[in-house]
């Protein structure tokens, strides 16, 4: 019954009954913040459709745009309804940006619609070519670290910001069409990118542990 | 409320007028308050034209309590009573300080929670003594605007954790100020620069307080401010170049004495010699050495720059982090502005140029700016909108929780866009498990021990279940003001609990009762918490206001009216110790009705006051 009711709900100005346009978070009609809704998806929510293909700075006006309006500073003197709805949305705006505009994220994302969950822990992948580079790449910078190598450093970043490029590009045409057909082909590469990321961090922190002695 | 906005003709409140909001920088070694005035962000000045007020709070041996340079001046001679920099100790416990302690000359309340001072007006917390110098800016702030302000920004250092925000938040609402949000020092600074200058970009805040060192990441496009990173150390600051020079000072006349009063004296004239020498080139510093003998100390320019080199040298790698977790390097930033009276300091202007190789920016007063852009966020946030401006921040430290054997599981790391909200799921590691703890922890560090305890509560009432069987869901929601609510839920049978993370150091618990009534913003009593909090501060400020007018002219009422009264407010006052919303409203509504004949007449009297040209005080003199 209850669960009619909020289907029937959906969609529609929890205020004035007026129907709601994309990105549903203002009443077009009266103006009402309307209450964030659970199924909504991240593109949902910043209101562009699901692709993996994203106009990075088209996401990124879209978000400022509708913060602009549902940001809880715009509430700060509205009653508490109003500004529990207000937090609901910005903090989904905040989310959406993190997760659209970082290209490991958002190819998760767009698996996990799919109920693929590529880098959870139940993944227990034996790749033996993905672990093989994981072991070299970890025991050159070790060294490089150990000899202080600044150039080596600088060589190894550009080695894996390539590798990290390479992959995003397949993970592209992989996810081109949506849903995903290729859904082992695409977790693989997403492990890779995951790798590379985190590499690049180990890289950055070891930089700045030589600088900084 | 009709009872106390009685104002001499010429001073009523345009009724039209813009609704005033306050700003209030909250310094280590000063504040400020600033209002948006006639369109211009503006700092308020005292009667003697002085707009910073040192963060210094003296209790004076007849209860008094005195803020400002007259508690500053006394500071060298009643050093236990006389509380200076108390920012360091905001949500700070005594393990957070033990440098601090043998640096600063208070008696240090051993006990656990935030740090007590003790004082000749018993122990206080420095949630209170904050509140004592946030009074005096309110007042100041009343008496320039003349009337109450509606709400006030407060600013707080970005990388303030929960703990020193929450007791900053307390700080405020002790003093009877309406918080609208706090607000990250860089942030207020970057707002008085973007809006003059209507320039986009990206800008580095380095501000160097008395206290504290921040540095910001921000971008500025189509009217957004976001903070993109934010890192610092929250016990680096100015304070520590004059602490560096007094240790030379000392060593250089040859004595090192524990005395408190002499070692205040010593650290005044630090500072004074630092000052000086920011346009001079060589100072003389006369120092009285303990035996009552004076001796003449020189400091050069370039003896200050080496003694205060490795202050200057530890802002460094917090420029880099901060520069790193933006995603950014040197070359992209497009500003650096200036923020704190320290960055004053020669040698620091020209190795922040250095380090990110362009002049800085210091076109607004470095000790205004951050009161100024909190100001004008203030303006906007009362309503007096500024569709244009937004500002974004982040989360300073990352937030986690206990996991088995010590560790911190981080739920959100810092640097993350706030409001932020981060669900995760955990289960039961024994069979017929009912309850869970769950401590809440804040910092960066793997082990929990290294990190902040921020709460621990328990999720109790889980169905028994084979161990791993139970889905435990443990969400954090952080505010736009960088505070936590956490709540946790046992998904399939919806046994949940929920707290707002505040830890209420300092304060006893009738006033955390208050002030968690105050704040209980979630929930689903929220609407009724909501009204009997309102109803209650308005029942108060009725009751309030008619004591103040009764002490002062009870006696333009005649017996019977008095008498009325005097039963209304009573009634006002068994309500106000109830927790019935509406009888709390219509007994202040009775008072207020009783009170008519005083109100009006005290209108007459004021009016014929001025009409005759004539104050009361002009009367008495």
């Amino acid at each position: 019954m209850r669960r009619e009711l909020h289907d029937l709900m959906a969609g529609v100005c929890i205020q004035c009954g007026a129907e709601l346009n994309a990105p549903p978070a203002l009443c077009h009609s009266c103006g009402a913040i309307q209450p964030f809704r659970a199924e909504l998806s991240l593109f949902d929510v910043v209101g562009l459709p699901e692709s993996y293909d994203l106009d990075l700075q088209e996401l990124r006006s879209q978000v400022l745009q509708l913060q602009k309006i549902l940001h809880p500073d715009r509430f700060a003197q509205a009653e508490a309804t109003t500004r529990r709805f207000s937090l609901e949305w910005s903090t989904r705006l905040n989310e959406a940006l993190a997760v659209l505009r970082d290209p490991l994220k958002r190819a998760d994302y767009l698996l996990q619609r799919q109920g693929i969950d590529a880098l959870g822990e139940q993944v227990k992948v034996a790749d033996p070519s993905l672990l093989m580079t994981q072991m070299m790449y970890r025991e050159r910078l070790e060294d490089l670290l150990a000899a202080k190598d600044q150039n080596g450093l600088d060589n190894l970043r550009g080695e894996v910001e390539d590798a990290s490029s390479k992959a995003v590009n397949k993970l592209h045409i992989l996810l081109k069409k949506l849903p995903c057909e290729q859904v082992v082909e695409a977790g693989s590469v997403l492990r890779e990118l995951q790798f590379l990321d985190k590499l690049l961090g180990e890289i950055d922190r070891g930089e700045e542990s030589l600088q900084n002695l | 409320m009709a009872l106390m906005q009685i104002a001499e003709p010429g001073m009523t409140a345009d009724p039209h007028q813009r609704r005033l909001a306050i700003g209030i920088d909250l310094g280590t070694t000063h504040s400020l308050v600033a209002s948006v005035l006639s369109a211009l962000p503006t700092v308020m000045r005292n009667h003697d034209g002085q707009y910073l007020l040192p963060s210094v709070v003296r209790y004076c041996e007849d209860d008094k309590v005195v803020v400002g340079y007259p508690a500053q001046a006394a500071a060298g001679q009643d050093p236990h009573n006389t509380i200076a920099s108390v920012k360091r100790f905001m949500g700070r416990g005594h393990k957070d300080v033990p440098l601090l302690a043998g640096h600063l000359p208070y008696d240090l309340v051993p006990a656990e929670g935030m740090i007590r001072l003790r004082t000749r007006a018993g122990e206080k917390s420095p949630v209170e003594v904050s509140a004592e110098i946030l009074k005096v800016l309110k007042e100041l702030a009343v008496e320039t605007l003349g009337s109450e302000p509606e709400g006030a920004v407060i600013t707080v250092p970005a990388y303030f954790d929960e703990a020193q925000r929450q007791a900053t938040k307390d700080a405020a609402r002790l003093a009877g100020l309406n918080v609208l949000r706090l607000l990250a020092e860089p942030t207020a600074a970057a707002v008085a620069y973007g809006l003059d200058k209507k320039s986009e970009g990206l800008f580095a805040i380095y501000d160097l307080g008395g206290g504290t060192f921040d540095i910001s990441i921000l971008r500025l496009q189509a009217g957004v401010f976001e903070v993109l990173a934010t890192a610092g150390d929250t016990a680096l600051g100015g304070d520590d170049m004059d602490h560096a020079i007094a240790e030379w000072l000392m060593t250089e006349c040859g004595t090192q004495l524990d005395d408190p009063l002499w070692r205040r004296q010593v650290l005044q004239q630090a500072r004074q010699g630092k000052e000086a020498l920011t346009d001079q080139e060589q100072v003389q510093i006369a120092l009285d050495s303990a035996q009552g003998v004076s001796q003449v100390i020189s400091l050069s320019r370039v003896q200050l720059e080496t003694l205060i080199q490795p202050v200057l040298q530890r802002t460094l790698p917090a420029c880099r982090r901060a520069l790193r977790d933006a995603g950014l390097k040197v070359a992209d930033v497009d500003g650096v502005v200036l923020v704190g009276g320290a960055t004053r300091v020669p040698a620091l202007r020209s190795l922040v140029a250095e380090f990110f190789q362009q002049p800085v920016l210091t076109d607004i007063d470095p000790d205004q700016v951050v009161a100024l852009g909190a100001a004008i966020q203030a303006d906007a946030l009362v309503g007096n909108q500024r569709e244009d401006l937004l500002l974004m921040d982040v989360l300073p430290l990352s937030l986690g929780l206990e996991t088995m054997g010590g560790l911190v599981e981080k739920i959100i790391p810092r640097n993350t866009p706030i409001p932020a909200a981060k669900a995760q799921e955990f289960t039961t590691f024994k069979d017929g498990q009912t309850a869970m703890s769950i401590h809440v922890l804040q910092g960066e560090r793997d082990l929990v021990q290294d990190c902040r305890s921020l709460a621990r509560f328990s999720l109790r009432g889980i169905p028994p279940m084979v161990a791993g069987a139970a889905r435990i869901r443990v969400t954090f929601q952080v505010d736009a003001d960088g505070l936590l609510t956490v709540s946790a839920e046992e998904t399939s049978t919806g046994v949940r609990s929920e707290v707002l993370v505040k830890p209420s150091f300092g304060l006893n618990d009738e006033e955390i009762a208050r002030m968690l009534l105050d704040s209980f913003a979630h929930g689903a009593d929220d609407v009724a918490h909501r009204r009997l909090s309102e109803a209650r501060v308005e029942g108060e400020r009725v009751r309030e206001a008619l004591q103040s007018a009764l002490s002062v002219d009870a006696a333009l009422l005649q017996a019977d009216e008095k008498a009325q009264l005097d039963v209304a407010s009573q009634h006002l006052e068994r309500c106000l110790a109830g927790s019935d919303a509406d009888a709390i409203s219509k007994a202040a509504e009775a008072v207020e009705a009783a009170a008519e004949p005083l109100v009006q007449r005290r209108m007459d009297s004021a009016l014929r006051r001025a009409i005759a040209g004539r104050s009361i005080d002009d009367l008495g003199e």
